[in-house]
């Protein structure tokens, strides 16, 4: 989230889509029922379904899964073609007024520079602005030079007339022009919508040009950095912003600096000299420090081995060959090139796409350690229906975990902050047998692996015997959440002062930061920001309660912030003030970009290097295109009417599975799946929770009244539901809150299914899984889990 | 009416269910062995019973405005009635009122049924032998009557259903400040539900469970004028009971019977 949960009261316009955030992050609406009783506040809900969400909706729009740019592209011409935007912001903090390259252009679905062969747009040159003498980007403030950012995006989005819009979604035209009328209204200086946003958005083969068109969006309406707006990412687990902070992904290492690759970035000069770089004096380019923070970590990791010298053991970090998204973790795995594998919290036979294939792909494993509070599914894979133990010869190690109250440690949520919580109890069970909290696991599996090297040696014995590993703090015996805490936070190097800013982190080994986004979390050897519980407000009474817990970065509660003030540093909206300037300091949240500059110094987005926001994406920022454009999911049952590329032209399609997407004719509804609030992720937490499985027993899809009479299906009947990948069995919910949508004259019906089951646990159901896709994003290669195609019968 | 009540305010439940499963933590109930849904949408269980005391009933989608379909999520508890009829008839004065919430004592009860029988909301249950119980299995006893007292034996500040609640759609609080917040919320919801009301003010003497509707009570199977049983008639029910009782043998099943004969008795 850019903004926070409790900010949603402050909106005045909540646009929710690819979530239902009733099921999935039912404390949200504690926050948007405030606002719509104290605001009068509109909630917009798009959604395939009627979904708990849309019914408490003042507007609900339904749309064909997988059309989500359709739509959003609709709404960006709609504002644009009745100059419904917040012009200043939009000339100040955009880049509408830059130049593009003439190069530049876009065809047919095409954007400049496509590789049909490759499959990707290669260096992308053209995607670039055109720049002046001094490498400043060139502008048109007036608007009007056809090379323009604004001239450019208005041609482009001009196909997205409100007629395309509802062919292609088959959302009424009625319902769609509210929706855009309600978030229109927005662009007012003083009004504010936020999207909230899940995995709806991304799961798609344009997931992340889902959630670029949201960005343009509130670019053009003002809302970003603003109370009450933003881009609210609603994370799926409690922790999984810290997870993805800490380099969950594989593209990233800690603190969101670019994970090094064995081809690009050989050496630590070559890993620099990619840092950002502007020549724009307004441009803060807060990623130029990025050495700082490299260098940082790598002085956390290996301590007295990391030295000027040697490049601070640069050459011992890990580097990729290739990238490794889950997807094809599990081809490697298939092929055998994976040999071991851990699952912490992770149960990829229920969770994972294609979840057969993955299945099958697992007993390749010479070994496997599945880490979590119970069995779960993937950890007896060998015992799910069609698998013969006979032949399987992973050797499978479990470790029972410790849930989250019997551990301490801290726990991030979507809005950024870092919560410390406290054990309240034991694991059950003797002490010898007992779960074990994560972390106590990764320690006592580092020490012993060590010990390994120590006695043994082994091929490239330094970075583990030189680590600088040691989080057991004298007299324990358990590794301390509090000494990786401080590392997390970083201290001066060598006498380990503890580090307050990230400012002040260096380049020259004197001082050490496992995270830099986390600096100043734990700025005291016993001051932990993160255990704070002071409620009180601050000056500007917007609910950002500072003194609660603590908040990356530098525990500021509202992101890119500079742009709640116009270039005199008044606030947009005086009533919900975010900061503001009284002509020699900042006042309210942390201000971005640093406390010395004034607004008219500095330009608010402070992670691109032209400090604006980006409504045309230019250079190597985006692998499929420098504006949004609609193209098909991998699976569709119509063809796309905006261009003639079906899927987008920059996903990776596997040779492995090609033959999956053949005759994807003959399965003729467009599948989707979901969760539920009683159950969990896939379900190995709840599953066996008696008053959970009480209301959630069984697998069940969702079908509307009209595809149940053409199947002969009633409410309640077994169904089977099949496609290239797998034939499932569920229960069927026949419901009026599913409908056919009619898509270019069309009728097209869709099944809804959860995807928490699985043959483990104790309440059991096939897994949603095995039918979805293994194909994924253009950018992040996350899978489309949100559209595919499926059949339906009722079972005999 | 003084004292404590609870609000159900429809217009903002979202069904997350917190209510039903945080009454069953609290009061260490056994789930209900269940298949698929028991009733419309995610309803599950199927109703109220000894081992559920808390109850989120989802009602088919109302799709009758194509534009906008209507959809009700019920909280549904024991509505505590000051005038309240399953305390007027029981022959054991094992119910009665505690900080005006009615709390039935298990150790005095002798599932007669006498409650079950004159509840016209369906609350109180003696349980079922033929349930299938999942989980916490002993800790609700056959041949017993239960339902929501309100944490009141197993005493806390706030209910835990009330205090979990993410939305604000069951609160807990004075009764008097709850009736006028629910009067302003209806008068301000009715734009969105012309039939909006406040239910629970007048019935039974008044209800200690009051909910927001969004449409009038029968269309949710509650009745819109609420009686309570008269005095003497409930005394003239217990004393046909009590020489009927002679013959039952310290059996339920047959007491239960025996309660059916006195009342169709008295009529």
């Amino acid at each position: 989230m850019t903004n926070h949960w409790i900010d949603i009261k402050n909106s005045d316009v909540i646009f929710m889509i690819g979530s239902n955030a009733a099921e999935n992050h039912p404390a949200s609406f504690r926050w948007i029922l405030k606002a719509i009783e104290e605001r009068n506040a509109k909630l917009i809900v798009v959604d395939p379904r009627f979904t708990k969400s849309a019914s408490m909706a003042h507007v609900w729009a339904p749309i064909r899964p997988g059309t989500d740019l359709a739509f959003l592209g609709g709404i960006i011409n709609y504002a644009l073609q009745n100059n419904l935007i917040q012009k200043e912001y939009v000339l100040e903090y955009t880049n509408a007024s830059y130049l593009v390259n003439p190069g530049f252009k876009f065809n047919d679905g095409l954007f400049s520079g496509y590789d049909a062969g490759k499959r990707t747009y290669g260096d992308r040159k053209s995607w670039t602005y055109q720049m002046d003498a001094r490498k400043i980007p060139k502008r048109d403030k007036s608007l009007k030079d056809p090379q323009c950012v604004y001239q450019l995006m208005k041609a482009h989005y001009s196909r997205y007339t409100v007629d395309m819009v509802e062919k292609v979604t088959g959302c009424p035209k009625d319902t769609f022009l509210k929706v855009a009328e309600v978030f229109c209204s927005t662009h007012k200086p003083n009004k504010v919508a936020n999207f909230m946003y899940a995995m709806g958005i991304t799961q798609h083969t344009v997931g992340t040009q889902n959630v670029r068109a949201l960005a343009i969006l509130q670019l053009l309406m003002g809302n970003m950095g603003l109370a009450g707006g933003g881009i609210n990412a609603l994370r799926g687990e409690s922790n999984v912003q810290g997870s993805t902070d800490h380099a969950l992904l594989f593209h990233i290492i800690p603190g969101y600096m670019p994970a090094p690759s064995a081809k690009d970035h050989p050496t630590l000069k070559a890993y620099n000299d990619t840092t950002p770089k502007t020549e724009d004096p307004m441009s803060v380019n807060w990623w130029s420090n990025r050495p700082k923070y490299l260098v940082s970590m790598l002085k956390a990791w290996y301590g007295d081995a990391a030295t000027k010298k040697n490049d601070f053991c640069y050459d011992w970090l890990p580097k990729f060959s290739k990238p490794s998204p889950y997807i094809a973790l599990f081809e490697d795995m298939m092929k055998g090139v994976m040999k071991g594998a851990f699952f912490m919290g992770t149960n990829p036979i229920v969770g994972g796409p294609n979840a057969n294939r993955n299945a099958q792909a697992i007993e390749k494993l010479d070994w496997l350690v599945a880490v979590d509070l119970w069995e779960t599914d993937s950890s007896i894979f060998w015992k799910r229906p069609g698998a013969n133990p006979a032949t399987i010869k992973t050797e499978v190690f479990m470790l029972p975990a410790a849930s989250s109250v019997e551990k301490e440690g801290s726990v991030s949520n979507s809005g950024r902050w870092a919560q410390w919580r406290y054990k309240a109890v034991d694991a059950p069970g003797p002490a010898s047998t007992r779960g074990k909290s994560d972390l106590d696991i990764v320690d006592t599996l580092f020490r012993m692996i060590r010990d390994l090297y120590r006695k043994e040696g082994g091929k490239f014995p330094d970075p583990i015997l030189k680590s600088n590993w040691n989080y057991i703090a004298d007299g324990e015996h358990e590794a301390s959440p509090h000494l990786v805490a401080k590392e997390i936070n970083g201290y001066t190097w060598p006498d380990r002062g503890q580090m307050k800013t990230f400012m002040d982190l260096k380049d020259d080994g004197s001082t050490a930061c496992g995270n830099w986004i986390y600096c100043g979390s734990y700025p005291g050897s016993s001051k932990n920001l993160m255990a704070r519980r002071n409620g009180d407000d601050a000056s500007n009474n917007i609910g950002m309660y500072p003194e609660w817990a603590w908040c990356w970065p530098l525990n500021r509660r509202i992101i890119y912030n500079r742009a709640a003030v116009n270039r005199k540093g008044e606030p947009w909206d005086v009533d919900r003030w975010v900061v503001k300037w009284t002509g020699s300091k900042w006042k309210g949240d942390i201000v971005d970009g640093g406390p010395k500059a004034g607004p008219e110094a500095k330009n608010p987005f402070i992670m691109n290097n032209e400090g604006v926001g980006r409504l045309f994406s230019p250079g190597k920022a985006l692998t499929d295109g420098p504006f949004t454009e609609h193209y098909e999911p991998m699976e569709s049952p119509v063809p796309n009417l905006f261009n003639s590329q079906k899927v987008n032209p920059a996903a990776k399609i596997i040779d492995e599975v090609r033959g999956q997407f053949a005759n994807i004719g003959q399965y003729p509804c467009v599948a989707t799946s979901y969760r539920v609030v009683e159950h969990w992720q896939a379900g190995a937490m709840t599953r066996n929770l008696p008053w959970l499985n009480e209301l959630v027993p069984d697998m069940f899809c969702e079908i509307s009244p009209s595809l149940a009479a053409a199947r002969g299906i009633k409410n309640g009947d077994r169904v089977a539901i099949n496609n290239a990948r797998a034939t499932i069995k569920a229960y069927a919910l026949v419901t009026e809150r599913m409908q056919p949508l009619m898509i270019n004259g069309k009728p097209v019906e869709m099944i809804g299914m959860i995807w928490h089951f699985g043959h483990g646990c104790a309440a059991t159901g096939d897994a949603c899984n095995q039918l979805t896709p293994s194909i994924g994003d253009a950018n992040t290669m996350i899978p489309e889990f949100k559209a595919f195609l499926a059949d339906i019968r009722k079972e005999a | 009416m003084s004292g404590k009540a609870f609000l159900v305010d429809t217009t903002k439940c979202s069904g997350c269910r917190a209510c039903q499963v945080s009454c069953k933590q609290w009061n260490n109930l056994p789930g209900e062995k269940t298949t698929f849904f028991a009733g419309p949408e995610y309803t599950n269980p199927a109703e109220l019973s000894a081992i559920t005391f808390n109850h989120v009933k989802f009602f088919p989608v109302d799709r009758s405005n194509p534009g906008k379909p209507l959809w009700t999520i019920m909280h549904k508890k024991c509505y505590h009635c000051e005038e309240a009829n399953c305390l007027r008839v029981c022959p054991e004065s094992a119910i009665s009122k505690i900080e005006g919430w009615i709390v039935i004592d298990q150790s005095r009860c002798i599932g007669c049924g006498a409650c079950v029988n004159e509840c016209v909301y369906k609350v109180p249950h003696v349980l079922d032998e033929n349930m299938p119980l999942y989980g916490k299995e002993g800790t609700i006893k056959k041949d017993k009557s239960y339902k929501c007292h309100a944490c009141m034996q197993n005493k806390r500040n706030v209910p835990l259903c009330a205090q979990h609640c993410p939305t604000g759609a069951l609160t807990y609080g004075d009764r008097t400040a709850l009736i006028k917040r629910a009067l302003a919320r209806v008068k301000k919801v009715s734009a969105d539900y012309p039939h909006a009301n406040l239910y629970g003010l007048e019935q039974f003497g008044g209800l200690r469970t009051l909910t927001i509707l969004k449409d009038s009570p029968e269309k949710y199977g509650l009745p819109l004028v609420g009686k309570a049983i008269d005095m003497r008639r409930a005394e003239a029910i217990k004393d046909a009971y009590h020489l009927f009782a002679m013959f039952t043998f310290g059996l339920p099943s047959l007491k239960r019977v025996a309660y059916k004969i006195s009342r169709s008795m008295i009529g």
